[in-house]
């Protein structure tokens, strides 16, 4: 079970669960944590691609360090943005912000 | 020499921002000293990047590469951003408590998108990317009285944060193919590899962030949305400079294939078809000026793929030109429209009716942008589409030039629409005169001499295209 393919396919599940997610919910929370679900999918590639294919230097690590740290500062202005949409129409729901067509 | 000297433009850009800060944290704001402010520092902004466009170096061990391709590209950010602010002056579209805001945005910004120019290190893109979008998601939720247009920033931020996935898990995969991080390192072992599915698949993944910003076919969605919903000056933003970062990018990824593998040109041509047949067929029956560029805009960003999916050295410097030439004549339309609607309310097309006799220079900007928009000689968007096509003739891509010129013939009738209505037609209640202050004027002659010298002398410019292509293989 411990190989690098097990780890792989959980990854490209989990991003696709995500990219799921993003087309599917209608709340904006829900969205916003489906595109945490595919930055995470990308971590657990590069940690095992740093586990079983290049050990050495620890770079899968420290770019899984930073990818969650951006995902971090790209929750907060998110989730200001849908704050400020929630004010204007006290839902967050996408159908009920949908003004623009064509 | 030391070597922070190379990091100079950054460190001003830097500057910049800092400054821009600390006078956003100033309780009672002043529009007029703030632009002024900005004119001025982003002035100099691009007498940096002019000074230091002839510096060759690596930094931050080796992940950040400073030589010609990325000098010319900071360039055209720093001349992009400079010709925005500089029409910042009636800045109605956002609250007056947040310009000093919307300046710091725009300059960290424009910092995120020329370190990714430069960066050679794929942690280093992904953040350089990041900053910069980070930066646009707020600037174009930034815009006052967004009843109308609210859900623009939400709607940007979705599909960007998704694109940035994409692009996130795609590098993932090169990592694991290659063991490396580098550039340099890449372009030697990954052309080797692109007979694997999974080097492809990474490629394209990663490539798929780039193409959003780039509004590519398959990438475009927020493209109308945003255009129109976003504050007029901030549209302008996204639709020069953004482009120039990420035409740049494009480029030194769809580099790292090294032409070796069929199936990825083929999927870059079939991308290039779409968006050109897509944005020019949709923009037809547009009549916000905004949105029409915006598909106009999806359509360039095909005709740009056309020069860089011919992955020769000529290929990628006939796209270097055309983002040049790109730069020049949007920014010659979009500033008619910053000025004619300086209320910043969303211009319609009839709403241009009567313009060459309420502004006759506004006038001929706008139609030697759209012409050379359209690639009509002897404008700078002829000479670009030439030589795009060349270098894809050059390859054997008949077909692909072929369906090109059938698209620029179409493009031509949604251009000369608007045309029509500046020159042609008379306003049924008269509009409101044109102010036109001594800038913007002198900023307009300036255009309309760059686009017609540009085209008819292009020899120097395309020595220059060529040896910033020839800087991307050291």
């Amino acid at each position: 079970m411990n190989t690098l393919s097990t780890y792989l396919i959980i990854a490209a599940l989990l991003f696709g669960l995500g990219l799921l997610g993003v087309l599917q919910r209608r709340n904006l929370i829900g969205m916003l944590i489906s595109i945490e679900l595919m930055l995470n999918g990308a971590n657990i590639n590069f940690m095992a691609f740093n586990r079983f294919l290049a050990p050495e230097p620890a770079v899968g690590q420290i770019i899984t360090l930073f990818v969650m740290g951006l995902a971090a500062a790209e929750a907060a202005i998110g989730l200001s943005i849908i704050l400020a949409l929630f004010r204007k129409f006290r839902s967050i729901n996408v159908e009920r912000a949908q003004q623009m067509r064509g | 020499m030391m070597k922070w000297v190379l990091f100079i433009p950054e460190l001003y850009y830097v500057l910049m921002a800092v400054v821009f800060f600390a006078l956003s944290l100033q309780r009672k704001s002043e529009p007029r000293r703030l632009y002024t402010w900005a004119v001025i520092l982003s002035g100099v902004g691009v007498l940096v990047a002019v000074l230091s466009a002839r510096l060759e170096g690596m930094v931050f061990f080796d992940a950040y590469r400073v030589d010609l391709y990325s000098q010319v590209f900071k360039l055209l950010l720093a001349l992009g951003t400079f010709w925005v602010v500089l029409t910042c002056s009636e800045l109605e579209g956002i609250d007056s408590r947040q310009h000093a805001e919307f300046y710091l945005f725009t300059f960290i910004c424009t910092l995120g998108m020329m370190m990714l120019v430069s960066a050679v290190e794929l942690l280093t893109i992904y953040i350089s990317v990041e900053l910069s979008s980070y930066c646009l998601y707020l600037l174009v939720a930034m815009r006052r009285k967004t009843d109308e247009f609210a859900e623009t920033g939400i709607k940007y931020f979705m599909v960007g944060s998704t694109a940035s996935g994409f692009m996130v898990f795609g590098i993932s995969y090169l990592f694991g193919m290659t063991h490396t991080t580098y550039v340099a390192e890449l372009m030697k072992v990954l052309p080797g590899m692109m007979t694997e599915p999974a080097a492809i698949v990474g490629l394209v993944l990663a490539l798929s962030g780039f193409f959003f910003k780039q509004a590519l076919f398959p990438f475009h969605i927020w493209a109308p949305d945003v255009y129109q919903g976003a504050a007029n000056q901030v549209t302008t933003y996204i639709a020069t400079a953004s482009k120039m970062a990420a035409a740049a990018i494009v480029i030194r990824f769809v580099g790292f294939s090294g032409g070796e593998s069929a199936v990825f040109i083929k999927l870059l041509v079939v991308l290039s078809i779409l968006s050109m047949t897509f944005g020019n067929l949709v923009a037809i029956i547009q009549k916000d000026i905004k949105r029409l560029l915006a598909y106009s805009s999806i359509a360039h960003a095909g005709y740009m793929m056309i020069g860089i999916l011919s992955m020769t050295q000529r290929g990628y410097a006939s796209a270097i030109y055309y983002a040049l030439a790109y730069l020049i004549m949007n920014f010659a339309c979009f500033m008619v429209i910053l000025k004619i609607a300086d209320d910043g309310h969303n211009l319609k097309i009839k709403e241009l009716a009567g313009l060459h006799k309420r502004s006759p220079l506004l006038a001929m900007t706008l139609m030697l942008g759209l012409f050379g928009l359209a690639g009509i000689p002897p404008t700078v968007g002829f000479t670009g589409k030439f030589l795009v096509f060349a270098a894809a003739l050059e390859q054997g891509y008949l077909t692909l030039v072929i369906i090109g010129m059938i698209n620029a013939t179409i493009s031509l009738y949604y251009y000369l629409i608007v045309i029509k209505a500046a020159y042609l037609l008379e306003p049924v209640n008269p509009y409101p005169p044109v102010r036109v202050d001594k800038w913007t004027k002198s900023l307009a002659i300036f255009l309309v001499i760059a686009m017609v010298y540009v085209g008819i002398f292009p020899d120097q410019f395309v020595a220059l295209t060529e040896a910033a292509a020839r800087s991307l293989f050291i």
